[in-house]
């Protein structure tokens, strides 16, 4: 197969960048895109020009390092899968494809595609844990969790931590990785006691990071690799309204 | 721990107003449209419809709500603009390509337009405050009690073409605004789980479509179907 | 021996008396350090992954100052967040004749008696720890219809002691770990550093002191200074080239260690796990785990016929060889993973390796579809069909899935005693880093219990004995020690950026993998091995006169990256060849073709190699020196493993 890339590069965060467009021959339909992008960092090292940075690490779709914008959407056409796991066979043969880096203004670009999503540790530094010492726990058994409540937690629990939500948002809004940990929590009995001060912290910490707001348009969901559903929105909004009236009670 | 002004100008908060606003705003345009539908039924139908509103509690009722709408719109206003201001500000610079993710995104030209239907419906709303609610005071004898004769003014304005027509047009705007809003607004105050989101997203489709194509058939019913002059005859001529 | 002095005899330090009682004894025991003192410690914990990760948030619940690096951007991604099957605890909740005991032996004799009684048995002991701590943090483990947690049997075992969350147990436990780091961040006691590459130890008195790290986005080198150094780094199988792992996993920080005097402990014993998604072409840069639990309902065959090109719904069944069921009835296809990676390899010698490569055997889930229907196999492994189809593009339902073996977890690592402090007084290692408890073979389920056993319950409280014990006069980021360190990564990045020769590091990179594949894998033999050193030492030259490394020091560059880790992995890959070479005998994962049984089952040798082996540096010019840790079983009864 035969593509021309249009790459977005931009040698660091103050720097201007630009698309710089790359011919790319002989791929094969099996290689993912990540390995393309492999194949021509090793054309462009032979070349003298300075290879392409960007981000990945287990290669199949866990670790939430890796993350391009193909040809206009996160983490590219295919749904409920990340960038290294697109195959080019998923790709017209003789096409043009455009990569470019996650765009926020939370997220500065480190260089080339490479984004700092330093933001999302902070939102969950925030609140998105229950406070439990090693040493402290009772016996597993002891806290039952309903099956329904346990799938729940783990549905909202399974985000990978990409950012393509925020990617992927008209609004650049970090709404769906918060209100997973959020989610998260709200099923299980465990942590109960700080539910209301960990949303209304995250809460906040997401708006300081300057992330949009949400206007309800699901982008997030559609792209997410995980599956991640927008009720999970509802349900910290749900969180937020419980411990607004905390306080009021 | 929460302090309730930070809150509301928080993320969250801002949704919780713009659902509350909205769903208020909605419950307005349904109730508002199922009286207008007393025209169908005639002048004094439709005149008894709006005295009874404008002497409800000794005409406060009108007042009350009218402060009550003001407050709704301003809020509503205020929280559009701050979440597109912030989006601006969020993602200032943007994709060179662009295209839209498919499957369940609820990304539509309708959730696109809000701020741009919004604003739109703000200005229609002040005009149409001042065209109808302020315009000519006209005076008729219902049981025989002195009312406002705004059947008459209504069907006046409509019988201008002109003003059907950009009423009628207006209202497609109405449904654009709507068919994001309506679903989105409880979405907005989290009262959507996994099951009932879907069957909200269509009844949005279906109320916002019903809301629109109400009243904007009740302008062209009174363009092609109502004859002004013969109204003012039955109604006892000019005063 | 006093804790300051390099532990160069290889005392295991550890407790002695009844097994059951060593751990309880050890903690009554060891010192403790006063709680207002606790926060005039700084300790640096290199990694965050279950071991690293744990261990930092806990020093830091503990009151010590920590701080805490990774390479990756953020703590959650290190490489434990791929595990996928589970993760074991003697809890017995299934009532099924399961206990502290049987784990602890099935881990011993699974490891093919290579491992060290004490350390296992209290890995055991604290399993069931760790399932409460993870399950306070809000883990979302499967649970059942009333509420109690779930359980399945994994790997081979008889009783169902591995707890899950669906097929993504490490993410979960890991992400559990990581809230429990990030609260610590919160509270302002650990200091966190992602982006950031150990490059250097600093020993100041002959003890571990602090550490040089690259700026990943900078390139700047920084300098940490500190009471303890705990390396949690994870495994080394990239030295392949292709296996699991994920493309930043390296060996670098505990090489670095190795040459500043830690012994390295058994560096070829490598795990090559059988069901892993066969290599397609050169330019792949990965091999996906497939899960284990696939072995449970699939069955492993090939054509009989040397050479059948036919697609494999055209052969007939009795053109069919289901080898693991032939040769091993009782266990089948559920053999351990050395002895089923082994099979697959003789068969792709045999020239009855099927696929596009014919380095790949099937695994045909036709008969459990039958027998199951489909419905039920597609709960069991929809998730792992639909990631085969997406990776290989064939319907796993229609046509037998290709696998083969792949590197996946290294047993090797820096020696350390029962505190898991390794020979340099103060560095402590955890975690798949150091030469863990897995012995010659690691069970499935059992490194994620590993991890958080040394990061929870084991490394918090030996390293607080050690702070209590040693004196530990101040040491700042000024110390001439730390200069020093600074310049040698300094002369190593120069030289590596200054070659500007005509081949990429990944290039180096795919040959060293070849070597250590064909020659260091799944099947050793003394003269494939001398070959390797050789080959290698050859690669290594060549690497230091022609390598090409774009770019430069002080910006965001992942060639240079690659490049200082391809570099280590010609040295490691060298050692692992020694080591295996060394050792005479097949035990577990290591498989000497020399030492083998008529009927080619592994030969262990108990007589001469039940130890460890421990290897020292002794200079780049100079032969590391092979030191020996016996393996004196007390409480167990060594056995031939067989599953025929
Ligand atoms: C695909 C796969 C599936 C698996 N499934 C299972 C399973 O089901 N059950 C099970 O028990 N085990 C499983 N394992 C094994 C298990 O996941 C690992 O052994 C274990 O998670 C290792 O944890 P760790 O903390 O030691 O290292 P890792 O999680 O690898 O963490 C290493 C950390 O060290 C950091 N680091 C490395 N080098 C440096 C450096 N020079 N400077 C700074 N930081 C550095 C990394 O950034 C990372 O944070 C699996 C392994 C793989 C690859
Ligand atoms: S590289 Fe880990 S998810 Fe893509």
């Amino acid at each position: 197969m035969h593509f021309t890339l249009r790459i977005w590069r931009q040698s660091g965060p103050q720097a201007a960048g630009r698309l710089e467009r790359y011919e790319i021959d002989d791929i094969n339909p099996d290689m993912s895109i990540l390995e393309m992008l492999d194949l021509l960092n090793e054309q462009l090292t032979r070349d003298g020009v300075e290879p392409v940075a960007f981000d990945n690490d287990c290669r199949e779709g866990i670790c939430g390092t890796c993350g391009l914008v193909i040809d206009g959407v996160a983490h590219g056409k295919k749904h409920l899968a990340t960038t290294c796991e697109l195959r080019m066979r998923g790709f017209v043969d003789g096409t043009t494809i455009t990569i470019e880096p996650w765009r926020a203004q939370a997220f500065s670009v480190v260089k080339d595609l490479v984004v700092d999503r330093s933001p999302f540790d902070r939102i969950i530094a925030a609140g998105g844990y229950v406070s439990a010492n090693v040493g402290s726990a009772p016996d597993a058994n002891e806290i039952l969790i309903p099956k329904v409540d346990a799938d729940l937690a783990m549905d909202a629990a399974v985000c990978i931590g990409c950012a393509a939500c925020v990617a992927a948002c008209p609004n650049a809004s970090a709404s769906l990785f918060t209100a997973a940990k959020i989610a998260q929590f709200s099923y299980l009995p465990q942590g109960q006691t700080e539910r209301e001060r960990r949303v209304v912290r995250m809460v906040e910490q997401m708006d300081a990071e300057g992330f949009g707001d949400c206007s309800n348009h699901g982008e997030c969901e559609a792209v997410c690799p995980k599956g991640i559903s927008i009720t999970n929105i509802g349900v910290m909004r749900r969180e937020y309204v419980r411990a607004l009236t905390g306080q009021l009670r | 721990m929460l302090d309730l002004r930070a809150a509301a100008w928080s993320s969250v908060g801002k949704k919780l107003i713009t659902g509350l606003t909205g769903l208020g705003l909605v419950v307005f345009v349904t109730v508002h449209l199922i009286g207008n539908l007393t025209i169908f039924m005639g002048a004094e139908a439709f005149n008894a419809y709006s005295d009874f509103l404008a002497s409800l509690l000794h005409g406060w009722f009108i007042v009350l709500a009218d402060l009550g709408l003001v407050g709704f719109f301003g809020l509503h206003a205020w929280s559009g603009l701050s979440v597109w201001q912030s989006k601006r500000r969020a993602r200032s610079s943007g994709y060179a390509v662009s295209a839209d993710a498919r499957g369940p995104s609820r990304k539509t030209a309708s959730s696109r337009s809000m701020l741009y239907s919004g604003i739109f419906l703000g200005i229609y709303v002040v005009l149409h405050v001042w065209h109808l609610k302020f315009g000519a005071e006209y005076v008729t004898t219902l049981h025989g009690e002195e009312v406002r004769d705004l059947y008459r003014l209504v069907v006046e304005q409509f019988n201008r073409p002109a003003i059907a027509l950009a009423y009628a047009l207006s209202m497609l705007f109405l449904g654009l605004h709507l068919r994001h809003g309506v679903w989105s607004m409880l979405q907005s105050l989290g009262m959507l789980n996994r099951r009932l989101l879907p069957t909200a997203y269509g009844a949005a489709l279906i109320l916002g479509g019903l809301l629109a194509i109400g009243f904007l058939v009740l302008p062209l019913y009174v363009l092609f179907f109502v004859d002004p002059v013969g109204t003012a005859a039955a109604m006892g001529g000019l005063r | 021996m006093s804790l300051d002095q390099p532990n160069t005899a290889l005392d295991p330090r550890c407790p002695s008396g009844p097994l059951a009682e060593r751990w309880t004894k050890h903690l009554s025991e060891i010192k403790l350090v006063a709680p207002a003192n606790k926060r005039k410690h700084t300790i640096i914990v290199v990694g965050t992954g279950l071991a690293g990760g744990s261990a930092a948030a806990t020093l830091a619940e503990l009151g010590y100052n920590v701080i805490n690096l990774c390479i990756q951007d953020s703590p959650r991604r290190a490489h434990s967040v791929a595990a996928q099957g589970g993760i074991n605890a003697a809890k017995n909740y299934q009532n099924d004749g399961d206990s502290v005991w049987r784990l602890f032996y099935d881990t011993i004799k699974g490891g093919d008696f290579r491992s060290r009684e004490s350390n296992v048995h209290r890995l055991a002991e604290v399993s069931t720890e760790i399932i409460d701590q993870c399950v306070a943090q809000g883990v979302p483990f499967a649970r059942e219809y009333g509420g109690t947690l779930a359980n399945r049997s994994f790997g081979g075992v008889q009783v169902s002691r591995t707890f899950y969350a669906r097929g993504q147990t490490g993410q979960q436990l890991l992400l559990g770990c990581y809230s429990g780091l990030m609260r610590q961040v919160d509270a302002g006691r650990v200091t966190l550093l992602p982006r950031r590459e150990m490059l250097e130890l600093v020993l100041v008195d002959g003890k571990a002191r602090g550490i040089v790290a690259r700026n990943l986005i900078t390139g700047e080198l920084e300098r940490y200074a500190g009471d303890a150094v705990l390396l949690a780094t994870g495994g080394y199988a990239t030295a392949y080239y292709l296996s699991t792992m994920a493309v930043n996993s390296n060996a670098s920080a505990v090489w670095r260690c190795y040459k500043k005097g830690a012994f390295f402990g058994n560096p070829s014993l490598t795990q090559i796990h059988p069901t892993a998604v066969p290599q397609l072409g050169d330019y792949q840069s990965k091999l996906t785990l497939m899960s284990e639990s696939l072995r449970n309902d699939g069955r492993v065959w090939v054509p009989m016929q040397p050479g059948d090109k036919r697609r494999p719904n055209d052969i007939p069944e009795a053109e069919r060889d289901y080898y693991l069921e032939r040769i091993y009835p009782s266990f089948g296809n559920l053999v351990p993973r050395d002895i089923a990676s082994r099979q697959a390899l003789y068969r792709v010698r045999e020239g009855k390796g099927v696929g596009p490569t014919g380095v790949a055997v099937y695994l045909d889930f036709k008969e459990a579809i039958g027998r199951l229907g489909r419905q039920v196999v597609t709960d069991r492994y929809g998730n792992l069909f639909q990631m085969y189809e997406e990776i290989i593009g064939d319907d796993p339902y229609e046509t037998p899935m290709m696998i083969y073996p792949a590197p996946h977890y290294t047993m090797g690592g820096l020696w350390v005693d029962y505190n898991l402090m390794s020979t340099i007084p103060g560095l402590h290692v955890l975690g798949e880093a150091n030469f863990s408890d897995h012995g010659a073979n690691r069970l499935g389920a059992s490194a994620l219990m590993q991890g958080l056993a040394d990061g929870y319950f084991v490394a918090p409280n030996t390293v607080g004995h050690y702070i209590a014990s040693v004196d530990l006069p101040k040491v700042g980021t000024d110390h001439p020690a730390f200069a020093a360190a600074e310049r040698e990564v300094n002369a190593r990045v120069t030289k590596l950026l200054s070659i500007q020769g005509n081949r990429t590091v990944r290039e180096f990179w795919w040959d060293i993998g070849r070597v250590m594949w064909d020659q260091v894998g799944m099947s050793r033999s003394e003269a494939g091995l001398k070959e390797a050193i050789d080959t290698i030492q050859g690669l290594k030259a060549r690497f230091w006169e022609d390598v090409r490394v774009p770019g430069s020091a002080d910006d965001f560059n992942k060639s240079l990256e690659l490049a200082g880790r391809v570099a280590d992995f010609f040295e490691l890959g060298e050692l692992m060849a020694r080591d295996a070479l060394a050792r005479r005998e097949s035990c577990g994962g290591h498989f000497r073709e020399e030492c083998q049984t008529p009927e080619g089952e592994a030969l262990r040798d108990d007589a001469n190699f039940a130890h460890v082996a421990a290897w020292e540096y002794r200079g780049d010019d100079t032969e590391p020196a092979r030191h020996i840790e016996p393996l004196d079983f007390e409480f167990v009864e060594l056995k031939t493993r067989s599953y025929k």
